[in-house]
């Protein structure tokens, strides 16, 4: 597992684990962080997570933010799920990503956003 | 705007299904996917909502994906494969539309320039009339895993328009042949789409 990063947030310095940014930052920072968990703690080449919630339909998020380009994987065509290169046989942590991204990106579609008002303990230069 | 608040304002426009981000050289690269229910607008308005967040110059790349999941990107061009004739001294750049194929070449003695000019000269097989010519191409990035990223720039001599793109790619070449494309597809899709 990654050790977790120390950012300085709001002149106070933040350990930015997964539940950290779950606490204090936003739906998608969350659901980024938990990508990079996955892809460090199981040595991928690639994850991506594929959800549908109400309020913002269909999305993909690729770990690291990447670009997804010309979509090698089809992820735009995807069922709900985790992807990953190469694939996992972890039935529990796919549905744990995929529930956990419902509620975050469902958290931060709301009228009043939840990523304006918390904190990203993991973002870089957040003043 | 933070990234986060960013990347939420670009998924709330209809349609948009994934948001990716590369930086590269001081210019914030936003690549948005969208699915078959895009409304027309949505470069303008992801370009308007990307200039008014981000802190630095930043490009919007839309890719547009039709009910089949591959409406869009048919009236694209695909790189097909590039190769080198060192007796010419030349480079081949070999695009395809759907079956056909065309190629296009140029001097290697042009360096990264070369494979903007052929893959520029490889479209032209499709649409002679293609008003913009190759204008520079610069390696931005060498990723640790031996990745190279390349902004390509096109330009309508005519009314000094430019268009660039940036993409990844194996090797420099690559990249940039890929970053010519990446500038143009989106321009020329409308042309190509009677070739179809």
């Amino acid at each position: 597992m990654p050790e977790p990063t120390t950012t300085l947030v709001n002149g106070t310095l933040v350990t930015g684990t997964l539940v950290d940014t779950a606490r204090l930052g936003s739906g998608l920072g969350s659901v980024y962080r938990a990508l990079d968990l996955v892809v460090d703690g199981y040595g991928l080449d690639d994850a991506a997570l594929v959800v549908d919630v109400p309020g913002l339909g269909r999305q993909v998020l690729h770990a690291g933010r990447r670009p997804i380009g010309d979509d090698t994987a089809h992820l735009h065509d995807a069922a709900d799920g985790l992807y990953t290169e190469p694939p996992i046989d972890e039935p529990v942590v796919q549905e744990l990503l995929l529930a956990l991204g419902a509620i975050a990106l469902r958290y931060d579609a709301r009228p009043e956003p939840g990523v304006g008002a918390g904190i990203d303990p993991g973002a870089q230069g957040v003043a | 705007m933070s990234l986060d608040e960013l990347e939420l304002e670009l998924r709330r426009l209809r349609g948009v299904l994934a948001v990716g981000f590369q930086e590269a050289d001081g210019l914030l690269l936003a690549e948005l996917q969208a699915g078959p229910d895009a409304y027309p607008e949505l470069a303008r308005d992801a370009t308007l909502i990307a200039n008014q967040g981000a802190v630095g110059p930043v490009a919007v790349e839309v890719v547009r994906w039709g009910d089949r999941g591959n409406a869009s990107r048919d009236t694209r061009l695909r790189l097909v494969e590039i190769t080198n004739d060192p007796a010419a001294a030349e480079i081949h750049v070999r695009l395809a539309l759907d079956a056909d194929e065309g190629v296009g070449r140029a001097s290697t003695g042009h360096g990264l320039l070369a494979p903007v000019e052929a893959t520029v000269a490889a479209i032209r097989v499709f649409l002679p009339d293609l008003r913009f010519v190759a204008g520079w191409a610069r390696l931005v990035e060498t990723t640790p895993d031996r990745r190279f990223l390349v902004v390509a720039s096109v330009t309508d001599p005519d009314t000094q328009e430019h268009r660039r793109g940036a993409a990844e790619g194996a090797s420099p070449i690559a990249a940039a042949s890929r970053a010519t494309l990446a500038a143009l597809n989106r321009t020329i899709a409308p042309d190509l789409a009677p070739l179809l």
